[in-house]
């Protein structure tokens, strides 16, 4: 399994001996190229020409976020896996709003499922959330007879509002209460943690989509209109909650975050760099955490799940495999 | 799997092996590295190390493990170089 490199120091990374050297004032650190999947830059980092080419031949993706924790843009090196046939058969699928809604909707229910998923397991623990699961479950069998985009993310919206207000129960701590959902900036702790944790959820499955022959610009259920990438979206809604959401309740819950990890910046409160590598960390181990997959009797990890789901869209599109969400089962 | 490789090459040549090893694995003291690697950068590692050794007189050890499991790491004295993602 490769492995993500995450830079939150300042310095330069070069191209040496045709491997990777990150120099910093703390000092020299080889990086074994082949062994590297992406790299997720945060610091104030010097980069050449030389290294993106370096970069492109090894098909390493980069990603870049600003000071203020904003994801900034990718270097996504020449497609490696170029396949004309998939690519026209996305837009094909795109264009065929009935085949788009149905892979719209398909997002949705996994990610409605996984959100169940979560909440039952937290219901069986501390917190009771036996009514909100209920009223989950209501609104998603709504989802089926509903006849655009359009609806199907206006149902999407009212599961996650009823889903973030769940969180109060599942934190102990009161300094993060969500109260409504606020972004750019984020108005508190807690939405400055979901903002952040998606954003890089959404960089993670775009350098998965990268090593498929899908194209990231066609997306289904968030459209693809002017925007850079939309696919990686889509298929970030799955994991949204089983990733992202379970590393913020065991960041909090076990006090490895707390309120001292958050600056008032911007108008809005953003998380500190140090507090930003404890929850990048956290979100890794959780990446590369593997578990027994049911149908391929082998252990994956989170970070393979994502991909082995791009390929279940691949084939959904091409050989017409019925395109079924990976939904969590514990 | 993981790999700890330890070499002993003659002056001419350790500074070749240090840049190929440094391609596929974590440098952690003088002539030894360690990593995850997958079978076939193994593979290739051994094939381009081997390309550059002298049979009769520099000589590579590898230590191959399924996991790290059953392993325990003890550091006595300075750690020259710990192997982590986070920079």
């Amino acid at each position: 399994m490769k492995k993500d490199i995450y830079i939150f120091n300042g310095g330069r990374l070069v191209r040496k001996d045709n491997t990777l050297l990150f120099e910093s004032v703390e000092g020299k650190k080889y990086i074994p190229v082949n062994n590297i999947e992406s790299i997720y830059i945060f610091g104030e980092v010097d980069i050449n020409k030389s290294l993106l080419e370096f970069l492109c031949t090894n098909e390493i993706v980069l990603h870049f976020y600003n000071y203020y924790e904003y994801y900034v843009g990718s270097f996504y090196p020449r497609e490696c896996l170029n396949s004309g046939f998939v690519t026209l058969r996305q837009s094909e699928f795109y264009i065929d709003y009935v085949k788009r809604l149905f892979i719209a909707k398909q997002f949705i229910n996994g990610s409605a499922k996984n959100i169940i998923q979560v909440l039952r397991y937290y219901n069986s623990r501390n917190a009771d959330l036996s009514q909100e699961i209920e009223e989950i479950l209501q609104t998603l069998e709504l989802l089926n007879s509903q006849e655009t985009i359009e609806q199907l993310m206006a149902i999407e919206g009212n599961i996650r509002e009823k889903y973030y207000k769940c969180f109060n129960k599942i934190i102990s701590d009161k300094a993060f209460t969500y109260t409504s959902r606020s972004k750019r900036p984020p108005k508190d702790k807690i939405n400055s943690l979901i903002s952040f944790g998606n954003s890089i959820l959404y960089t993670i499955v775009l350098s998965q989509i990268y090593q498929t022959n899908l194209d990231p610009r066609i997306g289904y259920l968030h459209s693809t209109n002017n925007r850079r990438f939309s696919l990686n979206l889509d298929l970030a809604e799955i994991f949204k909650p089983i990733i992202v959401d379970r590393s913020i309740f065991s960041v909090i819950n076990k006090k490895i975050i707390t309120s001292k990890d958050f600056n008032k910046d911007l108008g809005g409160i953003i998380l500190k760099d140090e507090g930003r590598m404890k929850f990048v960390k956290e979100l890794n181990d959780k990446l590369e955490t593997t578990i027994k997959h049911p149908s391929l009797e082998n252990k994956v990890s989170y970070k393979r799940l994502i991909r082995l789901e791009a390929y279940k869209l691949q084939k959904h599109i091409t050989e017409g495999e019925v395109y079924e969400p990976f939904i969590a089962r514990w | 799997m993981f790999v700890i490789l330890v070499y002993d090459f003659g002056e001419k040549r350790v500074g070749k092996a240090l840049k190929i090893c440094r391609k596929y694995l974590t440098w952690v003291q003088n002539s030894v590295f360690e990593g995850e690697i997958t079978e076939g950068n193994l593979k290739k590692l051994k094939i381009e190390l081997t390309k550059k050794m002298e049979k009769s007189e520099d000589s590579i050890i590898l230590y191959t493990f399924n996991n790290t499991r059953y392993t325990h790491k003890e550091i006595i004295g300075i750690e020259k170089n710990a192997p982590t993602v986070f920079l």
